[in-house]
């Protein structure tokens, strides 16, 4: 570390897991994220609020450098994980999305079986010695993705069978599976019917004991129900992040009592 | 959750390394997707140098092609040999033949010679390496001019091929040794008849113009005749393929109901297009030639089954652009009270024009380069003669670019590679200025709705 | 009168009939437009459509009728006797013909009257060698009975002609006033006129069907004689291709066939890894510079003719493998083998790989790949693991076409593979050695055809059931591959 600054916030607070400083993301000549400042702590569930195209997204494919794969993207600024620069020109991206997971907006199974979407992962990244160990991490990946009961007689049907929530439900398993410190959840919900959106949203609320776990959605009732801390995004700026309760009983900036009440959205 | 008891949850995921380390495994992951992104750089690259490799191989042999030899002598055209009976009748003067024209050259060689003091030894007759072509060339132009008997005419001959080889290095006096249609002692000859400017290279535009000649000749062997035969063949293909493939669009694309016979037709242009060529030629042969009566190597037969061929590709082409006129264009027109016909013929022909035009050109294009079907209607054929002009000419048997560098490979004389590389280049010409013509027309009217 | 004349005649009607149409229409209602049904154009384009179409398609009936029509009347004044040993009706029927066109020549060029073309015999006059003079040169004497049937065809033809003349001009002629009595200002000239051009795009689509339709009838009548001088059981299982033109051939198409898949298997082995490697690295890695300049340059290889690539095994690559491969590793001395016709052709074919796979790739939704990077996946895992499996289908496909292609190619195998078919009983090390000449399928087409023989011989039948062999083959790979590129696209819609 030779940023001081940072090293020291690092010191005082042990429980935060990413620390972002004046991330700035550029799509071409586009200016999409403004001097974002934000700490995400760990064992929580962070929710990203705010309306279409305010940049929360685009926010949460920085953590994991999603953005790399975007020619035009640029990022500025600084992100740490546990302390360590991601975008320190060492660290490999793909080391990084191991400890990272990201679930998308529209669930994305592989043309693959049930068996080989889990076990995706945890092969490429070596996690199992053997066929045995791999059939354990699968089911205790599709397990903590609350989808073994329905999946464990089929596991060698393509994924690309289940209906929408399971489908979810299997990419979360999926990311689960590689064990990752970080889950972070693009719209996880916004594809799926209210009783699939029940069913994973009682999972991220499982999830929370183990990861920390960042969802962008665009449901405030979805942040209030699973959040434990609310980040509100407008036109590319972080306008207030806090305790999710006082977020939405108690806002202090008048851009995100507007939201809340749904004048602006 | 059911499935998750307290038991079953695991404690915190263990903490992995530092980000700012890459460990074994991810080093050898990293090394792997380099080592694959190689394997499609060195596609990209064997592609490539493939297409490099072509087009070196074929200009390389094909560039001398455009070059010819040419021997300058004055030749005297005595009248008691060439009309005896001495009253300038062509008729009567036809009767010398091509032999009686032989020595002629042989001696203005001779006289050459010896004005320019060579001494050569073994050279047996000097005229050997003049082209056998030269004496029909005199007789040509004596009937054509009888009034030239009895005085002395400068000429330009063709060398005979080998000399023209040595000429462009392609006979050295290591093969003329082996060789009996050359003596090192006329590569001698040559030498020292290009140092006194008599013999010299110039630029071939009988290659261009000139028709084909016999084995024995190939330095007098053209392609004038097979560009003219492409001509008239390309021409049948635009009359027959551009209206019959628009028709057929027309309807397929804005008219055809969803019914079985629609799908077989959807069906059946799809599959022509992957059908063999060959397989057209078959059909050619079995339909135009043997059952309706056209004739063998005619340019009309030759057109009848490149548009066939070529059908296939208009009507794809011509689809695809009718369809990227938007609905909205069919639906003002409609709307205003024209009927369906006048719709797609006063408004979206007229939009889907450039995309026609550009499709057209490519099937051209294709039908321009078509061997294999040629073959098997009788275009292999050896045609001297120039078709008539259109549209008899049509009916005339005649040669094609590409049939002609088929033939020309089956002959023995190695002179006849570098008369096939060339005519390919010729060919490859054609094919490049009108697929630019396509491009530009794209650029050009290409339109984003 | 010659075909020529009279379709200008028909198409002079035609002129006149949509001026004239016009006129009545507009007279119809007084010289006022507004008060008829359709513009004026379109009853003058009815009245043009009444005259072409029933003149010209009387005219294209007739012609193609009347030829098969006469031969028949004529081929019964040939006596039996007539007929030399050895040769056919058919045979006797082409000299019939060639004397007649010759008679037409000699009237033409004015070396012999009408009367005598009509009346000469062979009794009084050498017949060749008049002919002959005229520049029709014919294989042997005319006979009697071959002259006499052939002034008799020239009578008919004449006849015929004749008639047809007047037959068409009557078709257009009634057109031409049926279609003007019914012009008047009610008529719906627009309706008709569309009627009518709909009915000719119908038409020009149809004619897709037709060509395929001509392809299987043109060949399977053929191979019906084929197999009738010739048992099939030996065509399809023999193991001999020995063609030997005085009869007692051995035409089997398995040595054909076993240097056609030999040599295409060679081509894909060339073209699929090259072709799949360059469409994965220009739709996964190359950034749009290099995309721009290294695409285009590769599928100029899928626009130079087949002629260009064979004229490449022939003179560069064919010597090159020799010298290089073939003479040192002492596996063969000639040019022209399995190894160049396969090298060439692979290289033809690394276009059509490349540019379906490439669109087959890109049609993979990126929410695949995301979902694979996501996992932490390296750009090559999510390329082999998730973007290759999800495109198989349509990369299976686009290698079924190449497959396809390779098999019906022509010029490449002709002038790079050799003439000499297949030997099974010299053992399998000649069959597989790929520096051995071998032949194909599309090369024996070719020079069964344009050798000199006898057309109703089975050495020259058997082309067109190599041909239908070849095209059912090409046909069951093409539909297979449309099936399967077609499912995979619905797929992802």
């Amino acid at each position: 570390m030779n940023d001081m600054r940072l090293t020291e916030r690092a010191v005082d607070s042990k429980d935060v897991k990413i620390a972002a400083r004046k991330v700035q993301v550029f799509y071409g000549e586009t200016h999409a994220i403004k001097d974002v400042d934000v700490d995400i702590d760990d064992k929580t569930v962070t929710a990203f609020i705010g309306p279409s195209g305010c940049g929360k997204s685009t926010f949460l494919r920085c953590i994991n450098r999603m953005n790399d794969t975007i020619d035009v993207a640029r990022v500025e600024g600084d992100i740490h994980l546990d302390g360590e620069d991601i975008y320190n020109p060492k660290v490999d991206p793909v080391q990084l999305r191991a400890k990272v997971g990201m679930v998308f907006q529209k669930p994305n199974p592989f043309p693959k079986s049930i068996y080989d979407n889990v076990a995706y992962g945890p092969k490429i990244h070596g996690l199992a010695k053997n066929k045995a160990e791999l059939d354990e991490i699968v089911e205790r990946a599709l397990r903590r993705g609350a989808i073994w009961d329905e999946v464990k007689d089929r596991l060698q049907e393509p994924g690309t069978g289940l209906s929408g929530g399971q489908q979810q439900r299997l990419c979360i398993a999926r990311a689960v599976a590689t064990e990752p410190e970080v889950l972070l959840m693009d719209e996880p919900c916004s594809a799926l019917d209210p009783i699939a959106t029940a069913q994973v949203e009682e999972l991220i609320d499982e999830l929370k004991q183990n990861y920390s776990v960042v969802i962008v959605t665009h449901s405030m009732q979805q942040a209030a129900r699973v959040s434990q801390k609310t980040a509100f995004f407008h036109l590319g700026y972080l306008v207030e992040y806090g305790e999710t309760g006082q977020i939405f009983t108690n806002p202090k900036d008048s851009r995100t009592e507007s939201y809340i009440t749904g004048r602006i959205g | 959750m059911s499935d998750i008891t307290a038991t079953d949850a695991v404690p915190s995921a263990p903490r992995k390394g530092s980000l700012l380390e890459q460990d074994a495994r991810t080093k050898r992951r990293n090394a792997a997707e380099t080592r694959f992104k190689m394997y499609g750089i060195i596609a990209v690259t064997l592609g490539i140098l493939a297409l490099v490799m072509l087009v070196v191989s074929i200009v390389s042999n094909g560039a001398s092609a455009f070059q010819q030899t040419y021997i300058t002598l004055e030749v005297d055209l005595p009248e008691d040999r060439l009309d005896p009976e001495g009253n300038r009748n062509r008729d009567q003067m036809a009767r010398v033949s091509t032999f009686g024209y032989g020595p002629l050259i042989g001696e203005a060689m001779e006289a050459q010679i010896a004005a320019l003091g060579i001494e050569i030894e073994e050279l047996g007759n000097p005229g050997d390496i003049v082209s056998k072509e030269a004496p029909a060339q005199l007789r040509n132009f004596v009937l054509a001019n009888p009034d030239v008997v009895g005085s002395t005419v400068t000429f330009e001959f063709l060398a005979n091929g080998r000399i023209d080889g040595y000429m462009k290095d392609r006979v050295t006096r290591a093969t003329a040794l082996l060789d009996k249609n050359v003596s090192p002692a006329q590569l001698d000859l040559t030498d020292a008849l290009g140092e006194a400017g008599v013999l010299e290279k110039r630029f071939n535009w009988a290659f261009i113009t000139a028709p084909d000649a016999s084995g024995q000749r190939p330095e007098a062997a053209g392609l004038g005749v097979a560009i003219v035969g492409s001509f008239y063949m390309m021409l049948v293909v635009l009359i027959l393929a551009l209206p019959i493939g628009v028709a057929a669009s027309i309807y397929l694309e804005e008219f055809a109901p969803k019914n079985r016979f629609t799908d077989l037709i959807e069906v059946n242009i799809a599959n022509l297009a992957a059908v063999p060529s060959i397989v057209f030629g078959i059909l050619g042969l079995a339909i135009f030639i043997n059952f309706a009566g056209l004739p063998q190597s005619a340019p009309i037969v030759g057109g009848l089954v490149l548009t066939l061929m070529t059908l296939p590709t208009i009507i794809i082409a011509t689809r695809a652009s009718l369809k990227s006129v938007p609905p909205s264009i069919r639906e003002a027109a409609l709307g205003v009270g024209a009927s369906k016909m006048q719709t797609v013929f006063h408004h979206v022909l007229p939009l889907a024009a450039p995309g026609i035009l550009t499709g057209t050109i490519i099937g051209l294009a294709q039908a321009l380069g078509e061997t294999a079907p040629l073959l098997l209607i009788g275009m292999v054929a050896f045609v001297r003669e120039f078709p008539a002009g259109p549209p008899e000419g049509f009916f005339d048997p005649a040669s094609a670019l590409p049939v002609q560098v088929y033939n020309w490979t089956q002959r023995s004389d190695p002179a006849f590679v570098e008369r096939a590389s060339g005519a390919i280049i010729v060919l490859l010409i054609f094919l490049v200025i009108m697929n630019a013509i396509a491009i530009l027309l794209r650029r050009r009217f290409e339109r984003r709705w | 009168m010659p075909t020529l004349w009279l379709v200008l005649i028909i198409l002079a009607l035609a002129a006149v009939g949509y001026v004239v149409g016009r006129q009545r229409a507009l007279a119809s209602s007084g010289g006022n437009a507004k008060l008829l049904h359709s513009l004026p154009s379109y009853y003058g384009a009815n009245v043009s459509f009444a005259v072409i179409i029933p003149a010209i398609g009387l005219l294209i009936l007739w012609l193609l009728v009347q030829p098969a029509w006469i031969q028949n009347r004529v081929a019964d004044m040939i006596p039996e006797g007539a007929i030399p040993e050895g040769a056919t009706l058919g045979l006797v029927m082409s000299d019939v013909e060639r004397v007649a066109t010759g008679l037409n020549l000699a009237v033409e060029q004015g070396a012999m009257s009408e009367e005598d073309a009509s009346s000469i015999r062979t009794e009084f006059t050498d017949v060749r060698q008049r002919l002959g003079e005229v520049g029709v040169a014919l294989g042997s004497n005319v006979d009697a009975p071959v002259l006499r049937a052939a002034q008799r065809y020239r009578e008919m033809s004449a006849t015929g002609n004749t008639w047809m003349t007047v037959a068409v001009l009557a078709a257009a002629l009634f057109g031409f006033v049926s279609s003007l009595a019914v012009t008047k200002a009610g008529f719906r000239a627009r309706n008709t006129v569309e009627r009518v051009i709909l009915i000719m795009l119908m038409v020009a689509a149809s004619i897709a069907v037709l060509t395929t339709l001509g392809i299987v009838l043109s060949m399977l009548f053929e191979t019906r004689n084929f197999f009738q001088q010739y048992p099939w059981t030996s065509f399809f299982f023999g193991l001999e291709w020995a063609p030997d033109f005085r009869g007692n051939s051995n035409l089997s198409i398995i040595p054909l066939l076993w240097g056609t898949l030999y040599i295409s298997f060679i081509a894909l082995l060339v073209a699929v890894p090259i072709g799949l490697f360059a469409a994965i690295y220009m739709s996964e890695y190359a950034g749009p510079r290099v995309r721009s300049v290294a695409k285009p340059l590769i599928e100029i290889l899928a626009g130079i003719p087949t002629i260009v690539y064979g004229l490449f095994a022939l003179i560069t690559v064919g010597p090159l493998l020799r010298d290089y491969f073939a003479m040192p590793m002492g596996l063969g001395e000639s040019a022209s083998s399995v190894a160049t016709a396969g090298v060439v052709m692979g290289i033809m074919l690394i276009p059509f790989v490349s540019s379906l796979s490439d669109d087959i790739i890109n049609a993979v939704p990126q929410a695949m790949r995301d979902g694979s990077f996501g996992l932490g996946a390296t750009h090559s895992e999510t390329i082999r693991q998730v973007v290759v499996p999800a495109a198989l289908p349509g990369i299976v496909g686009a290698i079924l076409l190449a497959a396809s292609r390779a098999i019906g190619e022509t010029m490449i195998v002709v002038l790079g593979a050799g003439a000499a078919a297949a030997q099974f009983d010299r053992g399998l090390g000649e069959l597989v050695n790929p520096f051995e000449a071998m032949t194909t399928v599309t090369v024996k087409i070719v020079s069964q055809l344009t050798g000199d023989t006898d057309f109703a011989a089975p050495e020259t039948l058997v082309a067109f059931a190599l041909g239908l062999t070849l095209f059912v083959i090409t046909l069951g790979l093409n539909v297979l591959a449309l099936y399967i590129v077609r499912k995979y696209r619905e797929q992802y819609e």
